[in-house]
Formats: structure tokens, C-alpha cells, sequence
């Protein structure tokens, strides 16, 4: 019995060393190319980001708020820089429709409405921010505690680094002329897909992809004290706990006003979350566009690029929802104080297709640095 | 050459049956989705794009062994990405399961040390590890990790299925032949244990390719097909969305394939055809 | 050999089985002597114990009183000193015919060409030449039954203890099979110890039949069989003999299906 304990124990042994070797020898664990310029990236979802850098997995990240805020307020991370620093107003999270939603007078109205309310929520959300004292911004930070389920310092500290915007200004359009730009430099999306969608170039496309005319006829729609669509509710797509879009919460809520109303209800709408809502990323909610589950949504502006033209989604953006909100975090205590610092080191990102990753490779090709996937 | 050709033409011969209807079965499997395809694009459903005709797939297929993708990598880098996954999740697996599967078999104590251990992980799917894996363990042995769990079970099942039913027969020859302990450890159980031991490679290597795709969508070093089909999904180029598809079938039936040569192999040396 | 030496020596050899709460007397004060070079052979009805007996010498089965001794050693577990012919074969089915009667030797350690030289001797003595590199399972039953008393041989035992060797075998390679055992044991002149509830069988073979009764199982009557070898069936001699065993026997017999209906 001793003797087979002891010639187990020896080939259990001699197994994990041989597969600890093969593991070594298989994988090229060498930190740097030895260029000295570039960084490396692994891909993963933003809620394992703090956990992966606490661990020490990785010694960075990109993500949105509230991922930057846990981090921070949690002692494990130090933004390295904020996105509004990479690019200043770039565009974020929108507020897109499903094509054939709007195809009549009554779904036109609707959207109108919807508009309406988003433009009502944002500006209340920034009018709260405004004074810390107020009851207001109380009752916004209890709606983002709801909605994130973040404690409230992690809520407050991510509210300080976000700015609600809602205009589809020539900031945004440039921007999004930018970043198509790239995807079809990097070729995710194929030179062909412009013509297919009937585009003449990328600015046109960006032209008829943003719609900012829902958004000037929205000035002018007034409360209404019935509901115009009490049958058929407006199904909405968001994101889960994203706090970039706080104000489809603060729609939603009936404190808000204080009339026991919601926002949406104040001005005659029936919104239901869609089946599926909240979606994990903004990808799912434009594949439940394309199923015909969601007739308005809030999520990122690379989606909704990269759905409508690659997976030909009929959908258009009727306004933004926030700029910049995201940063690059680094682990607190690493010593790292600037983008030179990340050579040779790996940072976590939410994905190829993400703003983020988009931001990330912008500013460190300004810094002179490549951006290589880490294998 | 010629004798392949002869090869080729007496199978065919002598299974004529089997391969047309083989042949029919995917001659109607292509033209169902091809027909789907048309419907989609014919009738301008929302969805279309997700459905790419097998010849836009097929391109797209083609065209990702050439064509590095947004990571600047090749289908190849992603294809030994992940056998490098499952060769050391299955090596590891191997390594530990099967004398962990043999002790447990073979003695009370280690059965009753072992087993509630064992029962406790067992029913958990080795996905439900992956958020933690990628914590604790990172994104280079993470994924190989939750590859390991996937394959780690069946084979330990099994080699303690097989230790279980090792005939007492050939135990009692053994013994008044003179065996020892060890002899009969390593000249009866071990030799009796190995189909059951193939039987739960072939399982778990399935689950394992499973663990794969799912494993490396959530983080990883160096891509892999399951991080291939992921992003590109991100992306919305659904041709090559089906082309990762159809990659992860292409290894899982090879792989396969192999461990049931190496099984038909093994039975034929030993004699049990 | 001097045919008059004790080989098998078993005295007031007592076993009892455990059953749920039940104790069942398999064997009690069964007592048998079987000389060196002798084919002894055990018949009994069905469920005497017979195959406990052999069990016990085997040394595969712990006796529960009495001595059992084989060579004037004490029989202690199992030993390469006993080789035992199995009923079902029991041969290894991933070793080859010549691996399976090499098994033995390999567990000794016998170097490599002195291993080769004895298995081939034994593969000729029990007519496999050709079949050395054969998997048990392409074997018939008789072949299958010659590599297990080859394998048994290859140890080179003090006895062969022999479980209803051919009970699997249809009848003609049954008697085949009991010719080549006589062979087999003319030329190595083993002390055989031979189980079988077959009456023509044990006359055939056996220099002396063991009758025992029915459970609990000792022994009822010990027959010495005259008849010179080769033994001819159905030679009058041959007949009455059979009928004499038969007539022991049958008494067993139905006491046996008494118990056998009273539920016991």
C-alpha cells in the first residue's frame, strides 16, 4: 500500500511538473517585444476589471463609469487619464430608434415625446449636480445606487467625472466620422458596407445615421395629462447599471417630479423595459433591434455604428446621452504615472468594438505607442 | 496515389448506401440554411445580416487564414491559441484525474477522504468558475483551468467506473499467480481501467472544447476560436461570426477523431478489437 | 515421485458464511488427504461447497476453523505454489496467449529469455504453437481453457487446483479436453485436485472421486477407481463404476432439492 501511495504520489508529480513545463515552454511569457514602445492588451468584461487588477492579472484597464469609480473608491485603482483627455466632448452613449418605429405620424410623435423626456431628465440630472446640497441631488444619487447597485460614495465620485449632454452637436458628428474612419482603416468594417447602405462617403453616412431633427421638434411638445399609447408601450433597450445612462432611470422614476408622475408618464408615455432589458452591451441591444424587441434604445455609439452598417440594423440616433465617463485605471501603488509607464505591461479592455478601445489606441498613437494583443 | 484512388473507390463501393445518404443529409442541411438565407434577404427581414449565405461563410473562412483580423492575428494564431488550451487542460486533467480516479477506485479511505470533495464540484458547470478563474488565476492558466475542469470529471469518472468493475476473476488469477499488490495494480486494474479511461478522455475532451469557447470569450492571452467568434460578433461581420463556428466544429471533430483512433488503436494492441 | 507422500492435507476444515444476519455452514469437519501425484476429484451436488474447498487451498477464500495444508506448509492467502484452473478462463484479455502464461514469471521476475524458453515449453506442451501472439478472445473455448492450464503450469506449482475446468466446453471438446488433461498430467505428473459435479468426468479421470454431501458440505464417501488408463466409457467396467458413483450421489441429490425447496 505504501509502496502504489508513493509511486502515485511520484507520477502525479512528475504529470503537473510536465504539464507546469509545457506550460512555459507552449506560452511565451516574455513581457516585451523589446521595442520599447509597445503595450499590450487582453480582453474582458469591465465587471472582472477591478477584481483582474487587484489580483494583479493585469496592470490596467479602460472602462466606463461606474467600473472607473469602483476602483478608485475602493483604494485598488488610480485614473491615469480621464477620456475627456484623450478626446475632449467625445461621444459616448446615444439614444437610437428603430427604424421602423418612426415610419408613421403616431410613432414619430412618440419618439418626439421620448426625446422630449430624455432632454427633461438630462437636464434635471445636471440642474442636481449643480448644487450637492440639494434634495435633488440626493434623490439623483438614490436613482444611481438603484440603478448601479454601487454604493453612493462610488456613485458620487463617478457622477464627478461624467457630463450629460444630449445635442447632436458638430463635436459629435466629427467624432463619429472619426471613429468610422477607423473601423474601416482597421477593417472591421468591410470599404464595401458604405455603398451598401446607400452612403456616398462617411460623412453622409453620418449625416443620415444622426437625425437631430426629433430633437428640435422635442422643444416644443408639452406635458399631457393622458397616456397617448396606454396599449403599446415603447419597449426600451439599456444597459446594465451603466450609469452613463441615468437619465432613461430618472425618466422612469416617479419622484422625480414630485407629482407622482414619471417623467415619460408627464409627458403621455407608456415605457416598458424590453425583454431583455438590461442588455450587457450595447451589441444586444441592437441585435434586439434586428429581432424586433426594442423600439428605442440607450447604448454605445461603436454598436451602433458597427450594427447598422456591418449587420445592416435599421436604426438612427435621435441625440446623445453623455460624453467622455470613461478612464484609464491603473493599480494604485504601481508607480505607473504616465502612458510611458504602460510599455510592456497589459491593459484590460471592454473589447475591440468599444469606445474605449478606440480611445485607448488614439492616445497612446500620440504618445508614440503601439497597442498589441497580449499572447 | 492510385492506391488512395482504389481506396476511395472501394469504400464507396462498398458503402454506396451510407455515403449518399450522407451526402443527401448535407445536400439538404446546406440547402435549408441557403434557402433561409434567400427567405431573410428576399422578404428584407431585420435580421438578415446575422444569416450569411454558406458561400459568403465559406469565403469568410477562407479569407480569415489570410487576412489578419482587428487583433493582427491569423485563424491559425487563434486555432493554436486554443489547442495549446485544451492540450494542457487535457494534460493536466489526465495527469491528475486518473491516479485520483485509481486511488479512490481502488481504496475505502481514499474513496470516503476523496468523494465529498469530489461530489461537492461535481455538479457545478466549469463555467459557472470562469469570473473567479480569471481573478485568482489570470488570463494565461484561467481559461486552461476552467478546459481542465471540463475534462477532469469524466475522466475521473470513468477510471473509478472501470477500478469499480475490474472483474474479481482476474483478480483472484492474479493472486495465485503470485501478484503483489502492485503487480496487480499495474498489471490488472490499470490495464482493465484503460477503455473506461478512453471513454472519459473522448467525453471530456467534448465538454472541454465546450469550456473552450465560452472560457475565452471572457478573457484570455493570445485570442482563441471562442475570442475569434466573440469579436467578431462585436463587430457584426457575421460571415466570419459562422467561419469561427465552423472552426471550433472542424477541432472538435478532429480532436475527437483523434482520441477514437488512439482508443481503436489502444483496443486493438490489447486485444479487444 | 513417491506416489505415497501427503500433498493436499486438510483436517476438520470448517467454513461459515455470513448472510445479511444469517450464518450458513458451507463446510464442517471436512477432511481430505490427496498424495503427491494423485487426480483427486470432488463431486458433489450443487451448492456443497466443492468450490469452497478448492477456494480455501487456493487460498482465496480464509477458512473458518480446521487446517489446511499444501506441501506441509500452512495455507496462508494466495501463492504461485497452487495454480488454479478457473471454470470462466479468467485469462487477462489484453495479454497475448504467450503474455498471459508468462504472467506468473513476469511477477517473479524471471529475466526476459529464460521466460520466453518456459512459456514456449508450455505452449507446446498444451498444443498452442501459432497462437502464441492471439488475444484470448479470438480463441475458442477449449484453446482459451488450454492457456489457462498453461498459465497455471508456467509457475511450475506444487498442485493444480482445477475449478470445473471444462464445465463451459460443449460436450466434445469436453472430452477432447479431458484426454490432453490426462496427457498434460502424465507428463508433468502434477498432484491434481479437480472439481466437478459431473459423474462421467470424475470416473474418467480421477485416481480417487471425493463424494460430498449436501450442505453442510464434508465428505460423504471416498470411491478409488480401479479402471487402468486409458479409460474406455463404454467398457462394462467403466459402466457399473458410474453407476456405483451415481447411486452415492443421488441420495445427495435429493436432499439437495429437499433443501432446495424448503427455501434453505
Amino acid at each position: 500500500m505504501e509502496k502504489m501511495t508513493s509511486i502515485i504520489a511520484v507520477v502525479v508529480a512528475a504529470a503537473i511538473v510536465l504539464a507546469g513545463t509545457a506550460l512555459y515552454v507552449l506560452y511565451d511569457l516574455g513581457d516585451d517585444d523589446g521595442d520599447g514602445n509597445t503595450v499590450y492588451y487582453v480582453v474582458e468584461p469591465p465587471s472582472s476589471m477591478k477584481g483582474t487588477l487587484a489580483a494583479g492579472q493585469i496592470d490596467g484597464y479602460i472602462a466606463w463609469e461606474p467600473f472607473v469609480s469602483d476602483s478608485v473608491v475602493g483604494g485598488v485603482g488610480t485614473v491615469l487619464k480621464w477620456s475627456g483627455e484623450i478626446v475632449p466632448n467625445h461621444p459616448c452613449c446615444v439614444v437610437a430608434v428603430h427604424d421602423p418605429f418612426i415610419s408613421d405620424d403616431e410613432g414619430q410623435e412618440l419618439a418626439a415625446r421620448f426625446l422630449k423626456a430624455h432632454m427633461n431628465a438630462t437636464d434635471w440630472i445636471n440642474a442636481a449636480m449643480e448644487n450637492k446640497a440639494s434634495p435633488e441631488y440626493n434623490l439623483l444619487k438614490e436613482i444611481a445606487v438603484d440603478f448601479t447597485m454601487r454604493n453612493e460614495s462610488v456613485v458620487e465620485e463617478a457622477l464627478d467625472h461624467m457630463t450629460f449632454h444630449y445635442a447632436t452637436d458638430d463635436d459629435f458628428t466629427v467624432a463619429l466620422e472619426n471613429f468610422t474612419e477607423m473601423y474601416l482603416d482597421l477593417g472591421v468594417i468591410g470599404e464595401e458596407k458604405i455603398a451598401d447602405g446607400g452612403y456616398e462617403n462617411v460623412t453622409d453616412f453620418v449625416d443620415q445615421y444622426v437625425n437631430g431633427s426629433y430633437l428640435e421638434i422635442a422643444q416644443f411638445v408639452e406635458p399631457v395629462d393622458t397616456i397617448l399609447n396606454p396599449d403599446s408601450p415603447i419597449r426600451l433597450g439599456f444597459l446594465s447599471g451603466d450609469l452613463h445612462q441615468l437619465a432613461q432611470a430618472v425618466a422612469k422614476s416617479s419622484e422625480v417630479l414630485g407629482n407622482g408622475k414619471s417623467i415619460f408618464e408627464n409627458y403621455g408615455l407608456n415605457v416598458d423595459d424590453a425583454i431583455g432589458a438590461p442588455f450587457a452591451n450595447g451589441g444586444a441591444v441592437m441585435d434586439a433591434f434586428a429581432g424586433g424587441y426594442v423600439d428605442i434604445g440607450y447604448l454605445g455609439s461603436p454598436p451602433a455604428i458597427l450594427k447598422h452598417l456591418n449587420a445592416e440594423v435599421d436604426t438612427t440616433i435621435l441625440a446623445q446621452v453623455n460624453i467622455e465617463g470613461s478612464a484609464i485605471v491603473v493599480k494604485t501603488g504601481s508607480g505607473i504615472d504616465n502612458l510611458n509607464g504602460l510599455v510592456g505591461k497589459v491593459v484590460a479592455t471592454p473589447g475591440e468594438s468599444s469606445i474605449q478601445f478606440l480611445l485607448l489606441k488614439i492616445v497612446l498613437q500620440q504618445e508614440g505607442l503601439s497597442l498589441k494583443i497580449r499572447t | 496515389m492510385k492506391s488512395l484512388a482504389q481506396f476511395i473507390r472501394g469504400t464507396v463501393q462498398r458503402n454506396w448506401r451510407r455515403v449518399l445518404l450522407g451526402a443527401l443529409s448535407l445536400v439538404v442541411f446546406f440547402g435549408a440554411w441557403q434557402t433561409y438565407s434567400w427567405y431573410l434577404n428576399a422578404n428584407d427581414i431585420g435580421y438578415k445580416a446575422y444569416f450569411p449565405y454558406p458561400g459568403e461563410v465559406a469565403e469568410a473562412f477562407l479569407d480569415s487564414f489570410v487576412t489578419p483580423d482587428f487583433s493582427g492575428l491569423l485563424m491559425t494564431d487563434h486555432i493554436m491559441a486554443s489547442l495549446k488550451r485544451i492540450f494542457l487542460g487535457f494534460t493536466l486533467a489526465f495527469a491528475i484525474a486518473l491516479p485520483a480516479g485509481l486511488l479512490i477506485g481502488s481504496y475505502l479511505t481514499a474513496e470516503a477522504v476523496g468523494m465529498p470533495i469530489v461530489e461537492i464540484f461535481r455538479p457545478i458547470p466549469p463555467l459557472a468558475w470562469i469570473p473567479i478563474v480569471l481573478i485568482v488565476l489570470g488570463h494565461l492558466s484561467g481559461p486552461v483551468v476552467i478546459v481542465f475542469l471540463g475534462i477532469f470529471f469524466p475522466v475521473l469518472f470513468n477510471v473509478i467506473l472501470g477500478v469499480k468493475r475490474v472483474d474479481p476473476l482476474l483478480l483472484d488469477a492474479a493472486k495465485t499467480l503470485g501478484a503483489k499488490r502492485n503487480h496487480i495494480f499495474f498489471k490488472v486494474i490499470l490495464p482493465f481501467t484503460t477503455p473506461y479511461l478512453m471513454t472519459g478522455i473522448k467525453v471530456g475532451l467534448g465538454i472541454g472544447w465546450m469550456c473552450i469557447v465560452a472560457a475565452e470569450m471572457v478573457g484570455q492571452y493570445g485570442g482563441g476560436v471562442g475570442y475569434y467568434i466573440w469579436a467578431r460578433t462585436a463587430e457584426s461581420n457575421y460571415d466570419y461570426v459562422f467561419a469561427g463556428i465552423a472552426m471550433i466544429a472542424i477541432l472538435g471533430i478532429l480532436t475527437t477523431g483523434v482520441a477514437s483512433q488512439v482508443e481503436r488503436r489502444l483496443y486493438r494492441w490489447m486485444g479487444m478489437k | 515421485m513417491d506416489g505415497d507422500e501427503v500433498n493436499i492435507q486438510m483436517e476438520g476444515l470448517l467454513k461459515v458464511f455470513r448472510k445479511d444476519d444469517r450464518e450458513i455452514v458451507a463446510l464442517k469437519d471436512f477432511n481430505l488427504q490427496v498424495d503427491d501425484g494423485e487426480l483427486v476429484c470432488l463431486l458433489g451436488p450443487s451448492g456443497c461447497g466443492k468450490t469452497t474447498v478448492l477456494r480455501i487451498v487456493a487460498g482465496l477464500e480464509p477458512k473458518s476453523g480446521g487446517r489446511v495444508s499444501v506441501s506441509g506448509e500452512e495455507v496462508s492467502g494466495a501463492g504461485p505454489n497452487r495454480g488454479v484452473v478457473f471454470q470462466e478462463f479468467a485469462l487477462f484479455p489484453w495479454r497475448t496467449v504467450r503474455k498471459n502464461i508468462e504472467f506468473g514469471l513476469e511477477v517473479k521476475g524471471i529475466p526476459p529469455c529464460e521466460k520466453e524458453a518456459v512459456s514456449s515449453r508450455y505452449i507446446d506442451l498444451v498444443n498452442l504453437e501459432g497462437f502464441e501472439n492471439v488475444h484470448p478472445q479470438q480463441l475458442s473455448g477449449g484453446m482459451k481453457q488450454r492457456v489457462g492450464i498453461a498459465r497455471a503450469l508456467a509457475n511450475d506449482p506444487a498442485v493444480l487446483l482445477m475449478d470445473e475446468p471444462f464445465g463451459a466446453l460443449d460436450a466434445q471438446t469436453r472430452n477432447l479436453m479431458q484426454k490432453e488433461l490426462l496427457r498434460i498430467w502424465s507428463a508433468t505428473e502434477k498432484t491434481i485436485l479437480f472439481v466437478t459435479h459431473s459423474v462421467d468426468e470424475a470416473v474418467f479421470l480421477a485416481d480417487r472421486i471425493v463424494v460430498m454431501t449436501a450442505r453442510p458440505g464434508k465428505v460423504k464417501e471416498i470411491i478409488p477407481i480401479p479402471i487402468p488408463r486409458p479409460r474406455d466409457r463404454t467398457s462394462p467396467e467403466f459402466i457399473s463404476v458410474r453407476g456405483e458413483v451415481l447411486s452415492v450421489l443421488e441420495t445427495e441429490f435429493e436432499k439437495t432439492m429437499a433443501q432446495e425447496l424448503s427455501g434453505d
